[in-house]
Order: C-alpha cells, then structure tokens, then sequence
C-alpha cells in the first residue's frame, strides 16, 4: 500500500515544481544566514529559504507543514554556497513524502561533510587564489582588480542555480556522490590551497631588516649579506609559523594582531626595519 | 581633507549593503578589495581606494569566518583604511593599522549578535509549531534589519562624526609610530596566512607549501597564478591517483571476499 503511494507521487513529481521554481530555490539559499545564532546556526533561515516549497507540498495539510517545519527549525551548519544541493536533495524527497525520520536523519548525515567541502573549496582554496591575484592588480591602483574579484563571485552566486537543480534531479543519488567524493576533493583542494598559501607568504608578508651591523671595521648588511644569502623570504616564513605556533597553543588571533603590531612598532623605533 | 555630511551619508548606505551581505555572505561585496574601491569612489578618490583595497584584501587573505573564529570585520577595515588615508592624507598601508579598532568594534558587535539572536528562537519555534510561515517570514527580517542598521550606524560615527579626534591623533603621532604602523600593514597578512594553517596544514601537506613558498621565492612574477598553476597540477596527479587507490582497494577487498569463501568450501 505504501509503496503505491511513492510510486505515484514520483511520477507526477516533476509537474508540482517548475524549473523556474528550482533555480529560485538556488537564490534563496543564499538566506541561510538571516537569523545566524549559535545555538543553532542556520536554522531559521534554512526552513525560511524553503518554506514557500514546503507550502506548496502542503497546501492542504497544515499538520504535514508544521512537521517540516519543526523538523528544519533542528541545528545545521554547512557551508553557504552548496546550500543550493542540499536543498534540492531534500525538496526532491520532501515531495516524494519520503520517512521525516529518514529525511531529518540525512540532512544531519551531510551537512557535516559538505561543510568540510565547501570550507576546502571556497574559503581556502578560492578566497586565497582570487583574493591573491586581485588584490596583486589593485595594488598598483589598476581598477581591473576590484571588477575581476566581483566578476568571479558573481559567477559563484550564479553557480547556486545549477547546484540546486543538481541536487534535486539527483535526489537521493546525490549523497553517494557525495559521500564518495567528499574526501578526495578536500584533500586535492588542500594540495591546491596550501601552494598558493606557500607563494602568498613569500610574495605578500613584507619583512626586512634594515639594519647594518658593524664587525669590526666591516659594515654588514644584515638582510642581504646574511639572511637573503640562506634563502630569501626567510623571516615572513619564520614569522608566519611564530603565528601559527601560537595558534596552535590556542591563543586567540586578537593577540597575534596585537603581537604583529607590537613588533613592527618596536623594530620602527629601533631602526630595524 | 573633510568628508562631508553628504560623503558620511553616502558611506553609511554603502556600510548598510556591503554589511546585509556580510552578513549573508551572497555577493562577497563585503570583502576589503570591493569595500575600499566603492568608498574611494564616494570619496572621489577610485584610484586610493582601489590601492587601500589591494593592501587591505592581502592583510585579510586568511582572515576567514571558516573554522569558527569571527575576524575583525571586514567591511569596516575596508571603510575605515580609505576613510583614514584620505582625512589625514596618509599611505593606505598605514592607514590600515588605525582602521582596525573599529574593524575590531564591529567584529565584537557581531559577536554579541550571533549569541542574543538565540533569544529569537523561542518564537521561531513556536511559528514553526503552529505552521505559521507568514509570521516565520517576518520574523526573519528582524535580526537582518538590526544587523543592516548597525552597520550604517557604526560606519557614520567612524567615519564622519570620529574624524575630528582621528585627525588629532594622526597629526600627533611620532614618525617611528607611523612607520611601524606601515610596517605592520606589511607583514598583517602572516596572522592571516597562520590562520589558515592553523585549519589546512597537515603533516603531508607541508611538502605543497614548501614548493609554493620555494617556486615564489624563485621565480620573480607579478600574482599567484603560476603557483597556482602548479598546485593544481600536484592536485590533478593526486586527484587520479588517489581515485586509482580507492579502486585498487576495492578490487583487493573483493578477492578477499572471494578467497574466504573459497577457503570455507575446500575447508568442508
């Protein structure tokens, strides 16, 4: 008898949503954060970007649209632009009247790892590249800069629509796919990011002595005659694992703030740097 | 120079849409490199704004909401380094060093937000209960309109009503502390760089940030993008070879499989 149901419902599954209904979904997604809170992060916003679907799923049965509701008003807190997947794999569910058992174990067996992912790939593999190369142009005051860093973010939020039709074609395929894969693209995306990390410090951190030291009748020049001799960029690479040091003692990044300036101040009034 | 009523104005309107998304985190209009160009704009001054917007946007390359810290804010780090530099007629690089207190002012603001905004949930609940999505809706507008507001209204107080005592600091402060403030703007981007360690780097990733850090130091270019290059080649050969191992792996868990069987049956 169920099991009737479900097959009904699946084949007029396509006529409830239009496409145009599903790419919506994708710019909604990008509410997840209206009432951010720490007790259960993106919550509201989560049931909020999808509750006019939910309304349509059920129209006729405020019990069904109290359920769901409550079931999303749950702790969530995944990474923002792959939202979109999310939600299309649960909607695409929501309106086969998949088990809310099933639906609610799901969405907390993913959003957990699609963080991770989305982390890897947005904000330290992403943000550090075109961060890096926009910033590089507009330092000389080139407006090219600013214009190519909001052209490549547009296309990301442009990016929100194709994943939410992703994940609601897929459906419930989509979680082996990302299950499957949710290792190996972080790992590959840390390779990516931790390079260009690795060329972001030799270019960007700018740290060098001007101090000369005299030995005995000969004046050295402490940056190029010794430390650019053992390898240049030697002290922000230094600095930067002082830093990271530190951090991994758990001191809070407010200090290392207030140690970079303490520094740089220092080394100003003794005519260091 | 003065920023005028108007300007104030203008900045605390631009404060208010690059803050919403901040908040939202949808166009990343909120990052320094677009902040500072739209201020120097209102400023007329594009060309010190997209400067301050280069220097601030490498100053907070690793400073990332990801990972659970909240780092000063952006959007008043971006306001404020072109709002300094243009008053008090100062290098952008410096001007970044006296623009994080209120990049800093904001960043706690949004801290308090992000634990009293919990106060919401009660209410959000019971709309939830009682299937009440017209009120559910409104009520998300709420901390979205306080956050916007405060935005506007920090970024006016910064900018335009604190530029008279900025000025007074700027002018008496000796040229060792200016300089180490431009110095500072100078290596800020290492606590950035150091965060994003403290999240990314493992054991057998620190071969990839040594040969990023080694290609750089070597070979003299204008951005990222060749380094970039090479990392995505290591990352495609990884990628391949890990996808051959997890193949691998499954092939030799099969003949497992198939030997115990086998082995059960000559056993018998």
């Amino acid at each position: 008898m169920e099991s009737k149901t479900n097959s009904e419902t699946k084949s007029q599954r396509h006529s409830i949503f239009s496409k145009h209904e599903i790419s919506m979904l994708g710019i909604r997604s990008n509410l997840v954060q209206s009432s951010f809170s720490y007790e259960r992060m993106h919550a509201p916003g989560f049931t909020w970007a999808q509750l006019p679907y939910w309304e349509k799923i059920y129209r006729d049965d405020p019990k069904g649209l109290s359920r769901v509701m409550t079931d999303n008003m749950e702790f969530i807190n995944s990474s923002p632009p792959l939202y979109p997947i999310l939600m299309g794999l649960l909607l695409s569910m929501e309106e086969d009247h998949v088990d809310s058992q099933t639906i609610k174990g799901l969405k907390n067996a993913l959003f957990g790892p699609m963080a991770g992912i989305g982390d890897a790939i947005f904000w330290f593999t992403i943000m550090p590249i075109v961060g890096g190369i926009s910033a590089s142009i507009a330092k000389s005051g080139n407006v090219l800069g600013p214009i190519l860093f909001f052209l490549v973010y547009l296309f990301l939020f442009w990016t929100r629509i194709p994943l939410a039709h992703l994940g609601y074609n897929l459906g419930a395929k989509a979680i082996d796919i990302i299950e499957d894969n949710s290792k190996i693209i972080s790992h590959v995306a840390s390779i990516l990011g931790l390079t260009v990390i690795g060329a972001l410090i030799a270019s960007y951190v700018k740290m060098k002595l001007t101090i000369k030291v005299g030995a005995g009748g000969a004046v050295i020049d402490l940056q190029r005659q010794l430390l650019d001799k053992i390898f240049p960029n030697l002290l922000p690479f230094a600095f930067v694992f002082l830093l990271y040091w530190l951090l991994k003692k758990n001191i809070n990044p407010i200090w290392l703030i207030i140690v970079t300036f303490a520094l740089a101040i220092v080394m100003s009034l003794l005519g260091w740097m | 120079m003065e920023i005028t009523f108007i300007q104030g104005l203008l900045i605390a309107i631009w404060a208010m849409i690059a803050g919403l998304d901040c908040w939202l985190q949808a166009f990343f209009i909120f990052r320094p490199i677009i902040v500072c160009t739209i201020t120097g704009l209102i400023l007329g001054d594009l060309k010190m704004g997209v400067i301050a917007g280069g220097l601030t946007e490498l100053a907070f390359a690793g400073l990332t909401p990801a990972g659970g810290t909240q780092p000063p804010n952006t959007v008043l780090c971006g306001i404020m380094t072109v709002v300094v530099a243009y008053t008090n007629n100062i290098a952008p690089q410096t001007a970044i060093g006296l623009s994080l207190p209120f990049a800093m002012l904001m960043q706690y603001i949004l801290l308090i937000y992000y634990s009293s905004f919990s106060l919401f949930l009660p209410s959000f609940d019971r709309y939830a209960e009682e299937g009440n999505a017209k009120a559910f809706k409104r009520l998300n507008l709420v901390p979205m309109v306080i956050v916007t507001l405060s935005f506007g209204i920090v970024a006016f107080l910064s900018a335009y009503a604190a530029q008279g005592p900025m000025r007074t600091l700027v002018n008496s402060m000796p040229h060792w502390l200016t300089h180490g403030f431009e110095l500072a703007g100078g290596i800020l981007p290492a606590v950035g760089f150091a965060m994003l360690l403290k999240v990314m780097l493992k054991a057998r990733y620190l071969p990839y940030l040594l040969l990023g850090f080694v290609v750089a130091s070597m070979i003299p270019f204008s951005n990222v993008l060749p380094v970039a290059l090479v990392g995505a080649v290591f990352a495609m050969i990884e990628f391949y070879h890990s996808k051959d191992e997890e193949k691998t792996m499954a092939k030799i868990k099969e003949l497992e499989v198939n030997n115990q069987g086998g082995g059960m049956n000559d056993g018998i």
